[in-house]
């Protein structure tokens, strides 16, 4: 089991984190939100003390804790007083490793989960996060389905099945202690290696991501509700993954397109137009080929004329690349800004659990301003060219059907599909 | 310990500075004495407009200028209108500090000139998405609104939502944007902070430089309304709101002594106690035990008059709202049986918590507006957390007898409505 310490902070505090490498890639077929549900019952106690006890031991010294699940890894991790570490590190340990996953407990969080999945379809921003996946993916494909389940696939899910997840999941393989804060290194190595070093059984190498796409081409899928003031627009198809080698101009090209404010995207829906409160585009970061998407919330009557544009800005973008100046102010704001992103023990933390499940070098942030500053427009205009795919870009609108589907039909982006809003 | 320079310059525009050399970054943070606690009845929404607007471009800044120059050398900028305040911040590499100072400073003192009614007219539909998006469309998005208007009586500045109604939205003017600058947006009416990176006596120089030019104007008017209001609705009022949620929901609310006042201290152990972390007793005795999927406790750091204490619970699909409510209020008359116990560790992790959000630059930044304003202090933030040690056992009950009890409580339920 790697450790990684990390010495910063003069406010004496300390984040302790376990990287796991289990994801919801790893839950078996049928037992989609098997991952996410193990995550949030460690927190359920462990074979020696209650969820309760547990809960009591870690706030009694003011630590907060909990467990986080995407589709890669679970990361379960401590925050406190660095002079409370040595208290709250064997606790971390016992959660990860001997975890009870008590059948009351577990139908506890599988009821919350169950009630997440309930709430996502009603909220119109996550069914159209759920149904662009849908869309872009194939049937088979991983990240077809939403991350935490289905109300189906939850429902099945019983305590044995985190039991078995856990023991075939959670090990030293590939995962790491991550210690960040007001500590002596030596010490804290030390500590992990008591709480961690007998920690013996191998896990075999997780399973990846199966991602096969669909049929390239344009669509349209319109999600009705009924009634509704807004339309939920997302346009975007079958990214990248995470090895990708253009990673960085990629980045750069993201940011221009849909990354910050002052953003194409951006300035043209919202300064120019006043279409909406904000627009934004994202590529996922994941092992296997993550969404490419662009999203945003416009008024019911401009829907079709925010699809044209987020088209138009899309299209540019990818046939000419961006401008010099952009890649300029593009490559001086993502190295100024990455300070920002490194204040707190619980965010380099993060970003260190990211290099473990991306297998990136130890040392990957210490020139990363300079590789970004590195970034030529070229580059980015060959990025650009490369990942973003007009001719296969699929949109999902959830909003009134009756008011907004003909405009849209009229855009000749791909044929137009209507859906019922629970199909 | 947070070693903290205040001055205030002669047009009376306060200075607060507290350089730690940590990160190569500074952050700049003004706090305007003005937010939605200020707007003229039928003009709801305008101090968060006129925010918006406040990124328009002034008069040596081009339109959308502030973010692309603050973005090109790598930095981050925004702002938030709430209650009381309306807070401008950016957060730079240290050796750019002066061009945040000098954007901050051009709007200050020289935004009118570049305002127009294509501008308005702009922010106006980015504004009403704002809303709708948040709001309007989105499950329980409207609670704040009917929490205030049940807690709050008309009179009072809190009545109403920061984002405000579609018709007052629409109605603002450019009229509204040049008196609203010229009442409000005033040297003598904000607090500027600098924190991180940077060398104190170069920094007040260049606030001179840059600031010291704008005129001074009178003190802001009386905020509308009556802001002195009991601390007692007199009974439970309530609110029922059917329709398309997909769990029920409650939010309890109380009218409480506000952030200014010592009697503020115990309530923040109360609501610590009551919902923050695994041990607190809404997660212990609802979310344990199943009543409810999550629950919390939050009291608001407001100044009119009262502030606000509030719990939110959501229930599972099945629970009943009214097994919900008993769940919620239950907890709310038990608060006066907090133990000993759970005040220590309420304490422990409040003060935990505090330091980490102390980490970022930009929160101490924000936070010593925030001091400086309310209390015309900025290192009482060295003091709070002791402050909140000092509480004792008989304090929490006495303040959750008082205050949250069923004679002081606005309920507003959101019941899913079963279409299948």
């Amino acid at each position: 089991m790697r450790v990684r310490v990390v010495q910063k902070q003069p406010l004496g505090l300390v984040t302790a984190m376990v990287v796991l490498r289990a994801g919801e890639t790893a839950a078996p077929a049928g037992c989609e939100g098997l991952a996410v549900l193990a995550g949030d019952a460690l927190e359920g106690g462990t074979t020696r003390l209650s969820s309760v006890e547990l809960a009591r031991r870690l706030e009694n010294i003011g630590a907060s804790f909990g467990a986080a699940t995407g589709w890669d890894s679970t990361t379960v991790a401590v925050s406190c007083l660095a002079d409370n570490l040595v208290d709250a590190l064997p606790l971390l340990a016992e959660m990860v490793r001997s975890p009870a996953f008590d059948q009351a407990e577990f139908d506890r969080y599988k009821a919350q989960r169950l009630a997440t999945a309930a709430h996502r379809r009603m909220d119109p921003a996550a069914v159209a996060a759920d149904f662009h996946a849908r869309s872009i993916y194939g049937d088979g494909d991983t990240y077809a389905r939403p991350l935490g389940g289905t109300e189906a696939s939850l429902g099945a899910l019983e305590s044995d099945h985190a039991r078995q997840y856990a023991a075939a999941r959670y090990g030293p393989v590939q995962a790491a202690v991550v210690v960040v804060g007001d500590v002596e290194s030596e010490e804290v190595r030390q500590l992990a290696n008591r709480e961690f070093g007998d920690w013996g059984e191998q896990s075999a190498n997780p399973p990846e991501a199966v991602v096969a796409g669909r049929e390239p081409g344009r669509s349209i899928h319109v999600v009705h509700r009924p009634g509704s003031v807004q339309s939920e627009i997302r346009v975007g198809h079958v990214g990248v993954s995470r090895f990708v080698e253009d990673y960085l101009p990629l980045t750069v090209v993201n940011l221009v397109l849909g990354g910050s404010f002052s953003s194409r995207l951006n300035l043209n829906l919202r300064e120019h137009h006043g279409f909406t409160y904000g627009v934004r585009s994202t590529f996922a970061a994941r092992r296997n080929r993550g969404p490419f998407m662009v999203s945003t919330a416009v008024g019911n009557s401009v829907t079709s004329a925010a699809v044209r544009e987020i088209f138009r800005e899309v299209e540019a973008l990818s046939e000419s690349g961006p401008t010099a100046d952009e890649v300029q102010t593009a490559t001086s704001y993502l190295a100024g800004v990455f300070p920002l992103r490194m204040e707190s023990t619980g965010q380099v933390a993060s970003r260190i659990a990211g290099l473990i499940v991306f297998g990136l070098p130890v040392d990957y942030y210490r020139d990363y301003r300079d590789r970004i500053r590195e970034v030529t427009r070229e580059q980015a205009a060959a990025a650009a060219r490369c990942h973003i795919r007009p001719r296969e870009l699929c949109t999902v609108v959830v909003g009134d059907a009756d008011a907004v589907a003909p405009g849209l039909e009229d855009l000749k982006f791909g044929p137009v599909t209507i859906h019922d809003p629970q199909s | 310990m947070i070693e903290v320079e205040e001055h205030t310059l002669d047009n009376g525009l306060r200075l607060v500075m507290a350089p730690d050399l940590t990160t190569p970054v500074a952050s700049v943070n003004l706090w305007y004495g003005v937010g939605s606690r200020n707007e003229a009845p039928g003009r709801t929404g305008f101090a968060h407009l006129f925010e918006h607007m406040m990124f328009q471009g002034s008069a040596h800044v081009p339109r959308n200028g502030h973010f692309q120059l603050i973005e090109e050398v790598g930095g981050s900028a925004n702002a938030t209108t709430w209650f009381d305040r309306t807070n401008y911040f950016e957060t730079v590499p240290s050796h750019h500090l002066d061009l945040a100072l000098w954007l901050e400073s051009d709007r200050m003192g020289w935004m009118l000139p570049a305002m127009n009614g294509e501008k308005l007219e702009n922010q106006r539909q980015v504004v009403m998405n704002e809303r709708k998006e948040r709001y309007d469309n989105q499950p329980y998005g409207d609670w704040d609104e009917r929490i205030q208007a049940l807690l709050f009586p008309e009179t009072h500045p809190y009545h109403h939502s920061v984002i405000g109604t579609l018709e007052d939205i629409a109605a603002a003017t450019l009229d509204d944007v040049r008196d609203f600058f010229s009442t409000y947006y005033l040297p003598n009416n904000a607090v500027l902070s600098i924190c991180g990176d940077f060398d104190p006596e170069h920094a007040r120089d260049r606030v001179e430089h840059y600031f010291g030019a704008i005129q001074p104007g009178p003190d802001p008017p009386p905020i509308p309304g009556i802001d002195r209001i009991p601390f007692s609705t007199g009974t439970t009022l309530r609110e029922d709101v059917p329709g398309a949620v997909p769990l029920p929901r409650v939010y309890a609310a109380a009218r409480v002594p506000p952030f200014t006042t010592d009697l503020f201290y115990p309530g923040d152990v109360v609501a610590h106690c009551l919902g923050t972390g695994r041990t607190s007793r809404l997660y212990d005795r609802l979310v344990r035990r199943r009543m409810a999927k999550s629950a919390s406790c939050h009291l608001l750091p407001l100044t009119s008059g009262a502030s606000l204490f509030l719990v939110i619970a959501t229930g599972f699909p099945d629970t009943d709202v009214n097994d919900l409510e008993t769940a919620v209020t239950t907890e709310l008359d038990n608060a006066v049986t907090l133990t000993g116990e759970a005040v220590e560790r309420a304490v422990t992790g409040a003060e935990t918590r505090m330091l980490r959000v102390l980490q970022q630059v930009a929160t101490r930044a924000d936070l010593l507006s925030m001091y400086a304003t309310h209390f015309g202090d900025a290192a009482r933030l060295n003091d709070d957390l002791g402050r909140l040690r000092q509480v004792t056992l008989d304090e929490v009950r006495s303040w959750s007898r008082n205050h949250l009890n069923p004679g002081n409580r606005a309920l507003v339920r959101y019941i899913p409505e079963r279409s299948s």
